[in-house]
């Protein structure tokens, strides 16, 4: 991989292997890289150490969904889904298990995947792209058991409810709808944009950021990055950032949020903005945190850039893996 | 025997070095003054001044020798003073291990705390712009009496209009009724006159 090859690199996505030792990461290349968390942590490592174990070209286009379940790695990205063996993976055997592809209606150009995220309650994978649709893949089953559609563009964020059993979609449109997984309806929508508070004309309506723990949601992207209750349906505080958000969680008692703009930002529930962490990247596409080990927690962050910044500490970087 | 001792008492000379240089030396010249007294035949008083050089040295080799008891036992218990801070220190670190485990979980408790205060801070904020619960039943309670008391009003009103209806149909029914016979009348009335005059020509 050249220079200049390097120099235009976005990481879109990052997963976790399940034991929490390994960090894959997919870029707009369509490559997925293995990086191993115990030889970047380790006190006396190298550059070596922050260099990939493996990389591998995973799919045609960029990769901009990865996601670990039942040991194994789920990537998405140029309208079809492949699963590769955490285990295999390891032993730098390239193999995808299975690939996947959801029905889109007859159309010249295959959309891309934008979202993918698991609902573990009933073992399935959730799909959002750019067919305006939300897809479901029955894991054990293999095949797609139903679609949700009202969308009216493109699908950009998904999120699930896990105790209700229903799935969040942020699309272009600039509507949050939320969708019974059983009956397959849209239970709410909601137009994000239409509230004087969160909206912002300047940017636009689409919402690029969605997330939720049960009670409570934090959606932005044109509007700002607002929290809403979602047994009441209404936005409960606004977050003051200047850029348009494209990934954030909760975390303890903060949210962090990261988008456009080379910093993490750390806010609290009532809406003040705590402190702004730099980073490496100059935009931020992707921020994980490794929940599956108790000795490599560490936050992840990557971007618009090759490097992936690495916090062992959230209040600021520790190092950067480097593609 | 001799030959071991001997390495003995090498080695230990050796290593105690530095003190016993002095200590060696004030012992090897009270053996040959004692035996150049023993051996010499000199005036009483110098043999006695001589003897009590050697008892002064005497007592010198005693001291230090003392000294050096007094030492060692203090040597013996520094360490066992060593030993108890030690366990002491061990101690206290082991108990600030299980502090800062509980420390820990106080925090995570307390930040749970502190992010479902802000959840209710957040959620009552929106209460808030919603109007009083009591003031509302009360409007509530006027519409409602104000929407009873019109509902009578349109019930009297209603009720006033059917009777009215009522009494001028009657009315307007009785007059056509009377138009009716009063044309009757009339016909009979010009009936009859066509009657008789074509009977009183025919005559």
């Amino acid at each position: 991989m050249g220079p200049v090859e390097l120099l235009h690199m976005s990481v879109f996505s990052q997963s976790f292997s399940p034991c929490g030792r390994f960090l894959a990461a997919g870029n707009n290349y369509g490559e997925i890289a293995i990086f191993s968390l115990c030889a970047a942590l380790s006190p006396d490592t190298s550059e070596a150490g922050r260099k990939p174990v493996l990389t591998f070209s995973a799919h045609d286009g960029p990769v901009f969904c990865l996601e670990s379940f039942g040991g194994h790695l789920l990537s998405a990205g140029d309208g079809s889904v492949s699963a590769w063996n955490w285990a295999e993976l390891i032993k730098k055997n390239v193999k995808a298990v299975w690939t996947r592809r959801p029905e889109y209606k007859a159309s010249m150009e295959i959309p891309e995947i934008n979202a993918m995220v698991i609902n573990p309650r009933d073992n399935s994978v959730v799909f959002g792209g750019g067919d305006n649709n939300v897809h479901i893949l029955d894991l054990e089953h293999g095949v797609f058991k139903s679609v949700f559609r009202g969308h009216t563009d493109y699908v950009h964020c998904l999120s699930v409810r896990e105790r209700e059993g229903e799935v969040l979609s942020g699309s272009e449109d600039g509507a949050v709808r939320i969708w019974d997984t059983r009956t397959s309806q849209c239970v709410h929508c909601v137009e994000v944009h239409k509230y004087q508070k969160c909206a912002r004309p300047q940017f636009g309506k689409w919402i690029s950021c969605l997330t939720t723990d049960s009670d409570w949601m934090l959606c932005g992207g044109g509007p700002s990055l607002s929290l809403w209750h979602l047994r009441s349906l209404t936005p409960t505080s606004v977050f003051a950032l200047s850029g348009c958000q494209r990934r954030a969680t909760f975390y303890q008692d903060m949210i962090l949020a990261v988008g456009q703009g080379p910093t993490v930002s750390h806010c609290l529930l009532g809406g003040q903005v705590k402190a702004q962490i730099p980073c490496t990247p100059n935009n931020i596409n992707s921020l994980e945190l490794n929940t599956n080990s108790a000795e490599h927690q560490v936050l992840t962050v990557a971007g618009s850039s090759q490097f992936v910044d690495v916090f062992t500490n959230v209040s600021y970087r520790a190092f950067s893996l480097c593609f | 025997m001799g030959s071991v001792t001997d390495d003995e008492v090498i080695r230990k000379r050796l290593l105690i070095d530095g003190d016993g240089a002095g200590d060696d030396r004030r012992i090897n010249l009270l053996l040959k003054t004692f035996t150049k007294w023993c051996n010499s035949p000199g005036t009483p008083e110098e043999s006695f001044t001589q003897y009590q050089r050697m008892l002064g040295t005497l007592a010198q080799c005693e001291f230090s020798l003392g000294k050096t008891l007094m030492v060692y036992d203090m040597n013996l218990r520094e360490m066992e003073n060593y030993g108890t801070i030690y366990s002491n220190i061990e101690q206290n670190i082991t108990s600030a291990h299980e502090k800062i485990a509980e420390c820990k979980k106080e925090i995570q408790r307390a930040k749970r705390v502190r992010k479902n205060r802000q959840e209710y801070d957040a959620l009552a904020k929106v209460i808030q712009n919603h109007p009083n619960r009591h003031e509302t039943l009360k409007q509530l309670e006027a519409l409602d009496k104000e929407l009873q008391q019109l509902s009578n009003i349109k019930e009297n009103v209603d009720a006033k209009l059917e009777l009215r209806k009522k009494q001028f149909h009657v009315l307007l029914s009785t007059i056509q009724e009377l138009q009716q016979t009063l044309e009757n009348d009339e016909k009979l009335d010009t009936d009859e006159n066509n009657q008789q005059s074509p009977s009183g020509s025919a005559e």
